[in-house]
């Protein structure tokens, strides 16, 4: 079964004058183990569709299956619970919260959540993301590279199986940007999850095993992969 | 709790600062209160020290104590469970000598009735024109052993003890015997003043029941409180200040934890979208708000509590410690009520908007 299924979604924002197509009708999948990029240029609608794929918002129109169940039945209540379980979304530094102590950050987790991750799994984590040293700092004393693996952190915390990614390395140096795309591969394959991107760098594409644009709200796939990215280049 | 504390630890100067104002708000509230009820006091806290439940006074006296004139014959007729005999004239005594001037009210009594004080200085008064002061003429500089000029007429009175908490209608009262109210109101001749009295103070929780003659009239004590010349009136007003003030400040408090909800937005649109429900964040920010106020107002209750002691005698303020408790809790409960406005609020935020761009 797919991790995310989307079925002929589609986003109307406005009525009449200043109606706004930003996601045309859209097919979409994303199995397990599977690192997906979506590029395309500002306000052609990547943000509309990674928040209708993790239940953020509503489509006007069809319906978004996570691990089978239909999210867009359900009340704005339940679908939070499904993001607390089964989705973890990466932002950009924004999604710290600034009065709580990096290791504050994943018991506030804690409280909301069963079945986050025990001690070991979580020391494991937070070494592999180099970030095992900064517990108890404050987002505003971290700089941006371990604000973003702090981010990264907290969204794998809770053991999503959709991870969503909006932007995850716009705020990165490129050595930077490759080290955390390498830690998303890697966690991605390892433990089976699914997870989208959207980014502007088209560098990045080479870490996916999928690559889709998308133009005006239509989403398209453009190749697998390398051969994206070497497609890509040629373009450019 | 958890992020309620986390965020008053990790911004400690701004939380300080919005606990003063709280301090500031509850402290005002209480002082001002203290201070209504101490000028409210000042025309009863004679009548409270009776602890009396009803007063008989003459019908044709409007129920005002020192218009009310009665015989001793019918006093006695009078079957309440414990009851005692006042007479009284408001009057000027100047301290013999001096140009000290004070307006007084001459409360004549039977020393082994109820009536009579506790004496907090000095001695009980034993013969006629001795009397037993109450403690705010020592600010005026009184002192035991002066004797005391009357108007109106050639007697003179001696201080020989003092009491506390005895003014009646504001004036202070100066307790002696019944035959030195009357040599007073009469003159030393006439004999058929030596009847008279003002009224009987009744202590008799049954007193509805009792029969009086029909030149007389039975009042509850509160009521004969409520007719003092002036009481009502300024009570209604000093009340209607403090509840006003109470409104306002509860208001503002309010506004001002709304407006600290909404600073806060974009961070709980983060925390909505990661699926942490409105309920959690709804409950931290109640839980801040009802940290912050109980801080508020415990520090506020220990500043009025030093201000009453510190502020001089003359001050009429009169703190009543169980009645600022509950002013404290209500102030808390507000608080609280207030950080309600915020719940909408959180409700509505659009995860989306958090994450969006
Ligand atoms: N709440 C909204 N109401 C009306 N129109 C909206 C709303 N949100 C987005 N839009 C419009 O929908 C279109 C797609 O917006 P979206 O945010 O998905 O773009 P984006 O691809 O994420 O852009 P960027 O790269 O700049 O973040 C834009 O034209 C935008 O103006
Ligand atoms: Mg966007």
């Amino acid at each position: 079964m797919s991790i995310l299924q989307i079925q002929n979604a589609s986003k109307i924002y406005g009525s009449g004058h200043t109606e706004v197509n930003a996601l045309k009708p859209t097919h979409f999948s994303a199995e397990k183990g599977e690192l997906i990029a979506v590029i395309g240029p500002s306000g052609s609608g990547k943000s509309t569709f990674l928040t209708i794929a993790g239940g953020l918002q509503r489509p006007t129109e069809g319906s978004v299956l996570i691990n089978g169940q239909d999210v867009t039945k359900l009340s704005e209540k339940k679908r939070s619970r499904i993001r607390l379980s089964e989705v973890g979304f990466i932002l950009q530094a924004s999604n710290l919260i600034p009065y709580l102590t990096v290791e504050n950050q994943f018991r506030l987790l804690d409280k909301v959540k069963k079945g986050t991750m025990n001690p070991n799994e979580k020391e494991k984590l937070l070494k592999q993301l180099g970030i095992d040293d900064l517990v108890k700092k404050y987002p505003a004393d971290l700089s941006g590279g371990e604000k973003q693996r702090v981010a990264i952190a907290k969204a794998l915390y809770t053991k999503p199986s959709l991870l969503l990614a909006d932007e995850p390395t716009a705020s990165l140096d490129s050595d930077r940007a490759f080290e955390v795309m390498s830690i998303l591969s890697l966690e991605v394959k390892e433990k089976n999850k699914a997870a989208i991107m959207v980014t502007h760098d088209h560098r990045l594409t080479k870490y996916c095993d999928k690559v889709f644009t998308i133009v005006d709200g239509q989403l398209s796939q453009i190749a697998h992969g390398d051969r994206a990215d070497a497609q890509l280049n040629a373009s450019d | 709790m958890f992020l309620a504390w986390n965020e008053l630890k990790s911004a400690k100067l701004r939380f300080l600062l919005i606990i003063g104002v709280l301090t500031l708000m509850s402290y005002l509230v209480f002082l001002l209160s203290g201070l209504a009820n101490g000028l409210a006091e000042l025309n009863r806290e004679a009548v409270d020290q009776w602890g009396a439940d009803a007063i008989v006074l003459s019908d044709e006296s409007n129920i005002n104590l020192p218009q009310s004139s009665m015989t001793i014959q019918s006093a006695q007729n009078i079957s309440a469970k414990d009851k005692a005999q006042i007479a009284q004239i408001l009057l000027v005594a100047r301290k013999s000598g001096t140009k000290i001037k004070e307006s007084v009210a001459v409360t004549g009594i039977q020393k082994d009735q109820f009536l009579m004080p506790k004496i907090s200085e000095g001695r009980a008064f034993t013969t006629d024109n001795e009397v037993v002061a109450d403690d705010s003429l020592k600010a005026d500089g009184l002192k035991i052993g002066d004797h005391l000029n009357i108007s109106s007429s050639d007697q003179k009175l001696i201080i020989v003890g003092f009491t506390k908490n005895a003014k009646f209608n504001a004036a202070p009262v100066l307790y002696t015997t019944q035959s030195t109210v009357q040599k007073i109101k009469y003159g030393k001749a006439n004999a058929s003043g030596k009847g008279l009295i003002n009224g009987v103070v009744l202590r008799d929780p049954h007193f509805a029941h009792l029969k009086v003659d029909p030149k007389l009239k039975l009042t509850p004590i509160e009521t004969f409180i409520e007719n003092m010349p002036g009481y009502t009136p300024q009570k209604i007003s000093l009340d209607f200040m403090i509840y006003f003030l109470f409104v306002i400040v509860s208001v503002t408090i309010g506004i001002f934890l709304y407006v600290l909800t909404i600073q806060k937005v974009s961070i709980f649109g983060v925390m909505k979208a990661q699926g942490i429900s409105s309920g959690f964040l709804i409950r931290s920010v109640i839980a801040q708000t009802f940290l912050l106020a109980l801080f508020g107002v415990f520090i506020g209750l220990v500043l009025t509590t030093i201000t009453g002691v510190c502020l001089p005698a003359a001050v009429p303020i009169q703190l009543n410690i169980p009645a600022l408790f509950v002013y404290g809790i209500i102030f808390i409960l507000v608080a609280t009520l207030g950080s309600l406005f915020s719940v909408q609020t959180i409700v509505k935020i659009d995860p989306v908007k958090a994450i969006g761009g």
